[in-house]
This record gives C-alpha cells, sequence and structure tokens, in this order.
C-alpha cells in the first residue's frame, strides 16, 4: 500500500477553517471556564456550607464523568429537559466550559491553599486590612502559581474539543473525519489531523515546564 | 552577595551599657502590661499559664528557655495574631488585646497593634514584589502614604542597613540575612513603637547570622524597645536591658542580663544556661 501525503494539501483550506474553529471554541471554553473555575475554587474554601458543598459537588460530578457523556447529555438530554432545542455550539460550550471550570477550580484551589501561613502572619503583622491583603498579596502570588498548571488545563482542553466533533461542529477533527471519508484515505488525513495537534500542544506543554520552574523558583523565597 | 554589608557594629558594649538601666517600676507608665495571660492550643495543651510582665518604655527584653515553653507564643500574642483564652494586654496606656469568655473571640484593637513590628523566623517577604514594594506596600495602603515619599523613606532605610543596591531585586535573589534585613526594614517603615523579634536568626546558615543581629543593635543603639525570642546566648547578653526566663508557660526568672545569664537565682534558669551554654 502507496501512501500519498499530497493529497491532503488539496485540502488545505478546509483543514484550517477547521482549525481556526477549534482555536474559537477553546479559547473561548478556556476563558468562560477558568472565569467559572476561579469562582469555583473560592466557593470551595468558603465557610458557609451552602456555598461549599454545591460547589463541591458540581467539581466532583464533572471530574468524574467522561467528558464525551457529559457533551452527550448538553446536546441531547437537555433539549429535553427545558423542552427547547439548543443548537450544537451552544450546547458544546456549554458541556466543555462545565468541565474547564471544574478541572481549573481544583487548580486555583489548590494554588490559594499553597499560600503559607507565614505570609498571612505578615499581613497581619504589618495591619494591611483584608482587601489589601487579598489583591495585593494572596491573589497575585495565588494566580502565578497557578498559572502553569493552568496553562496546561488550556492544552487539555484544546486536545478534549476534538470531541466537539461527534455533536457535529465542524472542527479541525470533524473536517479531517470528513475528508478521510471522502477521500478513502485515512491514514495520511488523519496522521495530518495529529500532527496539527500535536503541533500545537506541543510547544505549549514545554512552555509548561520551563514557566512553571521559573514560577516556582521566585515564589520559593 | 556580600557586597552589602549593614553599617558598622557599635564598637563596643558600653554604649548599649549606658543605657541599660532601665526606668524603675512606676517612675514611667509601662509600655506594655501583660496580665494573667492563658493560652492553649485545644483543651489540652497549655501553652502559656499565667503570665504576667509589665515592660518599660526604652527595654530590650529577651526571652529564653526551652522550646514549647511559650516565648513565640507569647510574641505572637503581643503582635495580635493569636486569640488567648484568658487575661489582658495594655499598650502605651491603652486597651490592647482582652480576653472574651469562652467560645468568643478574642479582642484585639488593630489601631494599637499597628504601632507594633515583627520580624518572623521565618521569610515573610512577599515573594511577587521586589525589595522596595515589600517596604512600601503597608506605609501605602495603610497609612495612605504618597507613593514618592515612601519610595524615598524606603531607600534611605535600605541604604542605612546596606541594602541600596537591592531595592529592585526580587527576595528570591537574596541571601537569607539580607531577607531579614528587608524584613526589619519593612516593619521599620511602619514606625512602630515596640519591635519584636522570633528567632529571627535561627533559620540562617551560621555565617549570615551576625550581618542580622548587628542591624538589630543598631535599632538598639536608637532606643528601640524590643522583646527577643533567642537561642543566641552572647546575642541575648550583647542586647538585653533585661533578660526573662520563660519554662512551662510562666516566667521563672526575671532580672538584668547579668543576673539570669550570668548567675541565675532560679534552678531551673541555671541549668538552662548550663546546657545551653554547654552546648556552645
Amino acid at each position: 500500500m502507496t501512501f500519498d501525503f499530497a493529497i491532503v494539501l488539496r485540502f488545505k483550506e478546509a483543514l484550517l477553517l477547521g482549525l481556526w474553529t477549534t482555536l474559537q471554541l477553546t479559547v473561548i471554553c478556556v476563558v468562560l471556564g477558568s472565569l467559572l473555575g476561579f469562582l469555583v475554587g473560592m466557593a470551595r474554601s468558603a465557610n458557609s456550607p451552602f456555598v461549599r458543598v454545591p460547589a463541591r459537588a458540581y467539581v466532583e460530578v464533572f471530574r468524574g464523568t467522561p467528558v464525551i457523556v457529559q457533551l452527550f447529555w448538553f446536546f441531547f438530554c437537555l433539549p429535553l429537559v427545558i423542552g427547547t432545542e439548543i443548537p450544537n455550539i451552544v450546547a458544546g460550550i456549554i458541556a466543555l466550559t462545565l468541565y474547564m471550570g471544574a478541572i481549573t477550580s481544583e487548580t486555583f484551589r489548590a494554588s490559594l491553599k499553597s499560600i503559607s501561613r507565614e505570609q498571612y502572619d505578615a499581613c497581619t503583622a504589618l495591619g494591611l486590612p483584608h482587601a489589601t491583603q487579598v489583591v495585593h498579596v494572596v491573589l497575585p502570588q495565588a494566580l502565578l502559581r497557578a498559572a502553569p498548571t493552568l496553562l496546561s488545563n488550556c492544552v487539555s482542553l484544546f486536545k478534549e474539543s476534538a470531541l466537539l466533533s461527534a455533536v457535529g461542529m465542524a472542527d479541525l477533527m470533524f473536517i479531517g473525519q470528513n475528508i478521510s471519508n471522502n477521500t478513502a484515505r485515512p491514514v495520511e488525513v488523519l496522521t495530518v489531523v495529529a500532527l496539527i495537534y500535536f503541533a500545537i500542544a506541543f510547544p505549549l506543554t514545554r512552555v509548561v515546564t520551563r514557566f512553571e520552574s521559573r514560577v516556582l523558583a521566585k515564589l520559593s523565597a | 552577595m556580600t557586597q552589602s554589608s549593614p553599617a558598622p557594629l557599635l564598637q563596643s558594649d558600653d554604649r548599649l551599657g549606658t543605657q541599660r538601666g532601665a526606668p524603675a517600676a512606676g517612675t514611667a507608665a509601662p509600655l506594655v502590661q501583660v496580665r494573667n495571660l492563658h493560652k492553649g492550643y485545644g483543651p489540652n495543651i497549655r501553652v502559656l499559664k499565667g503570665l504576667s510582665i509589665d515592660m518599660q518604655p526604652g527595654e530590650r527584653v529577651v526571652v529564653i528557655g526551652p522550646s514549647g515553653g511559650g516565648k513565640s507564643t507569647l510574641l505572637r500574642v503581643l503582635m495580635g495574631l493569636e486569640q488567648i483564652d484568658e487575661g489582658s494586654i495594655r499598650f502605651a496606656g491603652k486597651p490592647y488585646i482582652e480576653a472574651s469568655p469562652a467560645g468568643r473571640r478574642t479582642t484585639i484593637d488593630t489601631v494599637v497593634r499597628r504601632q507594633i513590628g515583627m520580624v518572623f523566623q521565618h521569610y515573610t517577604l512577599f515573594p511577587h514584589l521586589n525589595i522596595l514594594n515589600n517596604l512600601i506596600l503597608a506605609p501605602c495602603k495603610v497609612h495612605g502614604e504618597n507613593k514618592a515619599t515612601a519610595t524615598a523613606r524606603a531607600r534611605a532605610l535600605l541604604a542605612r542597613f546596606g541594602l541600596e543596591a537591592k531595592a529592585e531585586a526580587y527576595p528570591n535573589h537574596l541571601s537569607g540575612g539580607q531577607k531579614q534585613r528587608v524584613a526589619i526594614a519593612r516593619a521599620l517603615m511602619l514606625d512602630p513603637k515596640l519591635m519584636l523579634f522570633d528567632e529571627v536568626t535561627s533559620a540562617l546558615d551560621p555565617e549570615l547570622v551576625a550581618e542580622v543581629e548587628q542591624v538589630i543593635l543598631q535599632l538598639a543603639q536608637q532606643d528601640m524597645p524590643m522583646v527577643i525570642v533567642t537561642h543566641d546566648m552572647w546575642f541575648a547578653k550583647n542586647i538585653a536591658s533585661r533578660v526573662i526566663f520563660c519554662a512551662g508557660g510562666v516566667v521563672v526568672e526575671d532580672g538584668p542580663p547579668e543576673q539570669v545569664l550570668g548567675s541565675p537565682r532560679e534552678e531551673r534558669t541555671r541549668e538552662f544556661i548550663e546546657r545551653v551554654f554547654h552546648i556552645r
């Protein structure tokens, strides 16, 4: 069997369009999911159980179920439950945002917890009001500490976004599959699709590693 | 790293010695009045058991004693970092800390608390801020000081401690000794009326201890009242105007350094001093 990778070039535009869709969806879900994750991460250390318990339940459910099941649930079940049609893009964004929110909330929670008691003592000894403590001491350190893990959460989401093809979103995976079916050249097309994902995800994971050691060195003082 | 050594140490012990005689009790209002302080962690561990101390203005009190004897807890309580079970503290004649009935939070006057500064055993600089910003954060945010004025004061203070070259550096680029000097400068930015030092050199490599102790001695020369917890008996002897031996949550012996360190009256003090000097 011979492979003809040149055939993929004929579908360059379509693949790039798919990649563009993938990137857009990833960015939307990263932004919304991180905001949600930040709020949930804070809620998980709240004093009131009425805030803490639902936040925990949400995180456990979304971390404990497959993303594709979540996606299908919002695409197929939610319309039945609420009695209205939901466009696949909306279902997709809801599902991936909620998934991202659950995983990033753990990142934020861990980074907030990692601020040592000594830092709080120092704030008290300097007489810093609570709001100043949070805004100028706790949050900057927590966010800096969260950044590398957050970035790797983003890389995961970028890869997980390929699941959106299962509900008919015309992302890179979906277009790749279509081309592969129509040309009967799955090896060439899907290999190229994989390489495209890799070409974007791999440099980002390298960045995470380098960034992480720098952040840790700085915050170790 | 060592290009920034602090200003020369006092020439002889005598310069401090001349100021040693603390005002006799009754001639001046005490700066700190600790009354019947009780503090425990959980139901079974009692750390402070009815501790009372009066401290006069200008005194440099060194607290020594075995680990777990309540020294650090006393300092943390004085800084308003801990809840107490019983007792009260007055500062400069004003009520400062008052124990509340069981289950209620200790009353701590935060305005009074701002007059006290503290340096800890562990490094507590804010790692995400450079040295200058570590110094000016509290003056700008607590006292509403103008940033330019605070910066000028901070630079002057850093220069005094031989750290002017480090103003823009981040804490992770400083040695342990430099970090502790910066922590002292940061506390001084708020013009405290009392400084608390909690084993500030015990996390340091031996060769870095002197530069930090010299800075504290500099402050002593300027009559800064201070309470110091230390295991360094040489330092205790040099800086103290008064030494308190604290064990089992109470004051066992309290007197001038010559007495408590030199010829202690209490058996427990004597044992402790002998053991500590023997190790050194």
